[in-house]
């Protein structure tokens, strides 16, 4: 059973957990930049910005690997579904672009 | 030492625009014959870029990340209390568009390993250009970032 068909279904758990995590900040960790400390899971500043984007990327990737993981098995009757892997992220794209609108707007 | 990462990140990514672009005009807009530059440009064999491709991307993107902190902390504190929200916006995406990009990574390499199946082609060829879109926008935010203060004389 070849593991590549999994990789289209990868690309758009990847992207949908992605965009969640940015959402809800799922950050598995917070590294604090300005005293080089890393936290586990979300945490408040301390003593200048945090940054989270390192923690979404682990959650992303995690969280991507169990549903290509779980969907494995099934990939073996479905062919894959390679339409998945790029419709998907075009539609995360635009949907962070209408997230950040913000920052274009003020 | 983040000034010579940051080159590098910069050269890295001068390389990895050349060979996606490169790829991407190869698939969306193939030749068979090499007359002239243009044909030349649009007739090479693309599945000879995509490894290097991918290590690029990831290099680039790791470099990024490890010189991340530093805009973190100084630049973008700037770039807020200058109100440049569009260039604080413009970084936010590019770091949204180059993790999504990631996890395109191993679709891309498994579209461009074996020969075109029926059905494929759209893939790759959508699969290349997001690539490609993405590779481009980054490069031209963080090249615009770099430059801010010199740009919009600040």
């Amino acid at each position: 059973m070849s593991t590549e068909k999994v990789f289209p279904i990868f690309a758009a758990a990847f992207a949908v957990i992605y965009v969640l995590a940015v959402q809800y900040n799922w950050a598995l960790f917070t590294y604090h930049p300005k005293i080089g400390e890393w936290q586990w899971l979300a945490q408040p500043a301390k003593n200048g910005p945090p940054m989270y984007w390192y923690g979404w990327l682990v959650t992303s990737l995690l969280g991507a690997s169990a549903v290509s993981l779980i969907s494995w098995p099934l990939t073996r009757r479905w062919s894959a579904q390679l339409w998945l892997g790029w419709m998907v992220p075009i539609v995360i794209v635009v949907i962070f672009i209408y997230l950040f609108r913000g920052f274009f707007l003020r | 030492m983040v000034t010579f990462l940051l080159i590098l990140h910069g050269l890295l990514a001068v390389v990895l625009l050349g060979g996606i672009t490169h790829q991407a005009v190869s698939v969306a807009w193939p030749s068979r014959n090499k007359i002239g530059i243009v044909r030349s440009y649009r007739a090479v064999s693309g599945s000879l870029y995509t490894n290097a491709n991918i290590a690029l991307y990831l290099a680039t993107a790791t470099l990024g990340g490890i010189i991340y902190p530093t805009y973190r902390v100084g630049v973008r504190t700037f770039l807020e209390d200058a109100r440049l929200n569009s260039a604080v916006g413009s970084f936010e995406l590019k770091e949204q568009f180059i993790a999504v990009g990631l996890g395109m990574l191993p679709l891309y390499w498994m579209l461009w390993r074996r020969p075109t199946e029926a059905g494929s082609k759209p893939a790759r060829v959508a699969v290349t250009l997001i690539l490609c879109a993405i590779v481009w926008y980054a490069f031209l935010v963080g090249h615009v970032l770099n430059n801010i203060r010199g740009l919009f004389g600040l």
